[in-house]
């Protein structure tokens, strides 16, 4: 296998990943922790397709794409409800949204 | 023969095939036409079957003849069995034969209901089931068509389903029919138990003689009898059946079905045989029934609930006959009464007719004079009723009476309240007859009675009245024991009878019979016609019919009543109830206390996710 071992992904997709949780739970704006996540699916997808290269199988890529699309979609659903949320002055602060609880 | 025995059950049941599924596609006169035809189509079957009979030697004439195995069960094996012996083709003869007359006369009398298809169907059904239960080989077949009667007379006492009261009057029918159900399967099981078998000769063969087991296979027929023929104590459906259309009252509860039960004993006469108590206990119900019913048609001011009454103290006769062992005379009487009163009803029928369903006697007063024809098929039939020469009831009933006084001292009881019920018969005869057929008419009656296009009535129900009336007075003439007596001569072989009266025991029987039934004619004339004696106020205790409604309503649904109270506060409320409501209770605390954690922040949510993944993490590297 061509390139760095695979332990470099691994340690890679991992700080990623932290980060992306890190910016899910710390950060307020809804665009951040939207963007957050995205890091945190990429982070997998990238150790998907590490191994799968390390594998000499396909199975990995074909999984990464299909988290793509889902990613995609669910940035369509996100930035659709961000917009909306833009639309009525309401602040961006998911502290303050806070109506669905128990 | 066979295919005689086959017409004739299956005919009745091809019209209810055809009417159901035809639907709208027949129309209502043609279902009336139909079931009429196949109901006269079964009876000219019969009629085959029985000339087939003639022609063959005395002791040749029982034939059964097994259609297909109908039921298996381990070792038992019951066929679907016609039986065409003595007994069941002069059963098939009363059935279809006043069967086909009351389904033409339906025609006329049900003209312009809404349902009449409903209502033909169910007729046809009837008289399938009553042919089942007569023809059946076994006594499984009997039962089935015991049951199948049970229903087809729910069915037809319910017709008027609109009307509470006889969708209450259907459900009392069906459960205390039920109820005699029950007790005759026990006595099923009893005999399998014993026999393994129950075919008719089998089971008369084999089944014990004396002692308990007989004792209560006897006693279980008994009640299915009882509570088919509205005896003593399962006798007080049959008065609120009269809810049903009258041509049903004069076919199921007058003609066919309550006679089952003097069939059943007659039939199955060697297990009774076997159980004498039981069948002393069958005659003194029968007797105890004549005199009731008698006292109670006394105050009745219901017309149709008087022949009602009737009908049960006739029934108490024939029972009398048949549980003393006078087979012959009981069935002589089972077939005469099937044409007078059938007669009754439908005469009665005749004049509720013309006056849009009154069926009041104090109302319907003196219609007799705007119905000649009517008041004389009624007069013809009430003297039958009464027994007066040269009428049917004269030459069945006296014998009936005479059989009693061959019979010892419990006999001559027996003969004693026979005679006082024939009297009681002659007062309530023709009190109704005289209150509702002569004098002038009353301003009701005068009111509201229409003719049928100057007739009485429609035509088909004048001729098949006019039919029965001729039977009724010619129906008698079949058997005169001191002189002539084909019916027990024909009977001999399948219902031998153990009490035969002397000729003077005959002679003497209907003379006192006659005698007190004039009596009481003539009573009745005195108070009711002539206004020579006041007449008596009625007695609370006939009116209210000897408080047996109340005794049941007491017995069982008071009682039962109380016991779901007393369950309902002590068991479900505290302890089923209380369970319940403390299991929710908790459930519902617990999850209040929960939603605390549900925030609305979702980083809260995030980190929750977050740490749990680090435990099951921790935990899966833990365990490895």
């Amino acid at each position: 296998m061509r390139g760095p071992d695979i332990q470099w992904y691994v340690i890679l997709s991992a700080i990623l990943f932290s980060v992306g949780a890190l910016g899910v739970m710390l950060r307020r704006s809804p665009l951040i922790i939207l963007l957050s996540v995205e890091i945190m699916l990429n982070s997998a997808n990238l150790l998907l397709i590490a191994f799968s290269r390390l594998h000499g199988r396909e199975d990995g890529q074909i999984f990464a794409i299909s988290v793509m699309a889902v990613a995609a979609s669910e940035v369509v659903v996100g930035l659709g409800m961000i917009v909306a949320l833009g639309r009525r002055n309401i602040d961006l602060d998911v502290d303050k949204l806070r109506t669905l609880r128990g | 023969m066979n295919a005689a025995a086959w017409t004739c059950l299956l005919l009745p049941l091809a019209s209810t095939v055809l009417i159901t599924l035809g639907g709208t596609r027949i129309s209502r006169r043609l279902a009336g036409y139909i079931s009429t035809a196949t109901t006269m189509g079964a009876f000219v079957a019969a009629v085959v079957a029985f000339v087939q009979l003639l022609g063959k030697d005395a002791d040749d004439r029982i034939h059964l003849t097994t259609s297909w195995t109908w039921l298996s069960a381990g070792p038992y094996h019951f066929g679907f069995t016609l039986l065409t012996d003595q007994l069941s083709v002069v059963m098939m003869l009363v059935v279809a034969g006043v069967g086909s007359l009351i389904v033409a006369y339906s025609v006329g009398y049900m003209d312009g209901d809404d349902e009449e298809r409903r209502y033909f169907a169910y007729m046809s059904l009837f008289v399938f089931s009553m042919l089942l239960l007569v023809q059946g080989g076994n006594l499984l077949l009997l039962l089935a068509g015991w049951g199948m009667v049970g229903l087809s007379s729910y069915l037809l006492i319910g017709y008027h389903q609109d009307r509470p009261s006889a969708v209450a009057a259907a459900k009392k029918a069906f459960v205390m029919n039920a109820f005699g159900d029950a007790t005759m399967a026990l006595a099923l099981f009893l005999l399998i138990a014993h026999t393994g078998k129950l075919g008719y000769a089998d089971v008369f063969a084999l089944s014990p003689h004396g002692g308990t087991v007989a004792n209560l296979i006897a006693l279980g027929l008994l009640g299915g009898a009882v509570a088919k023929s509205a005896q003593l104590p399962l006798h007080t459906w049959l008065p609120d059946a009269m809810e049903g259309p009258t041509p049903v009252s004069a076919l199921i509860h007058a003609a066919t079905m309550v006679t089952a039960g003097v069939y059943l004993i007659v039939r199955c006469h060697p297990l009774f045989e076997n159980a004498y108590v039981i069948e002393d206990l069958a005659a003194g119900l029968g007797a105890a029934t004549l005199l009731m019913a008698g006292l109670i048609a006394l105050v009745q001011t219901d017309i149709k609930r008087v022949i009602a009454y009737s009908t049960m103290s006739q029934i108490g006769y024939m029972f009398v006959g048949a549980g003393l062992g006078a087979y012959p005379n009981g069935m002589f009487h089972l077939m005469t009464h099937a044409f007078f009163k059938a007669l009754l009803f439908m005469a009665a029928g005749l004049a509720i007719h013309a006056v849009v369903g009154e069926q009041d006697i104090r109302k319907l007063a003196g219609i007799g004079k705007l119905m000649p024809f009517t008041k004389i098929v009624f007069l013809i039939g009430s003297l039958a009723l009464v027994g007066v020469f040269p009428f049917a009831g004269f030459f069945s009933k006296d014998s009936i009476l005479a059989a009693a006084l061959a019979h010892g001292w419990y006999g001559d009881v027996i003969f004693a309240a026979g005679i006082v019920g024939t009297f009681l018969t002659g007062v309530y005869a023709f009190r109704l007859f005289f209150i509702v057929f002569t004098g002038e008419p009353s301003a009701f009656a005068r009111e509201h009675f229409h003719a049928h296009h100057g007739k009485e009535g429609p035509l088909s129900m004048r001729w098949t009245v006019g039919v029965l009336a001729a039977l009724s007075v010619i129906g008698g003439f079949l058997q005169f024991a001191p002189f002539w007596h084909p019916l027990s001569t024909w009977l001999e072989p399948v219902a031998a009878p153990i009490a035969e009266p002397s000729n003077a025991q005959e002679w003497l029987a209907s003379g006192v019979a006659l005698a007190v039934g004039l009596s009481g004619v003539w009573l009745a004339w005195a108070i009711y016609s002539a206004n020579r004696i006041k007449a008596p106020a009625p007695v609370k205790l006939f009116e209210r019919k000897f408080y047996w409604d109340e005794l049941y309503d007491l017995a069982w649904y008071r009682s039962s009543d109380l016991v779901t109270r007393g369950l309902s506060t002590i068991v479900e409320r505290p302890l089923i109830a209380g369970s319940m409501s403390a299991v929710s209770g908790a459930f519902g605390l617990g999850s209040r206390e929960l939603s605390v954690a549900q925030n609305g922040l979702v980083r809260t949510y995030a980190l929750a996710l977050a740490s749990g993944l680090a435990v099951l993490t921790v935990v899966f590297l833990a365990a490895r």
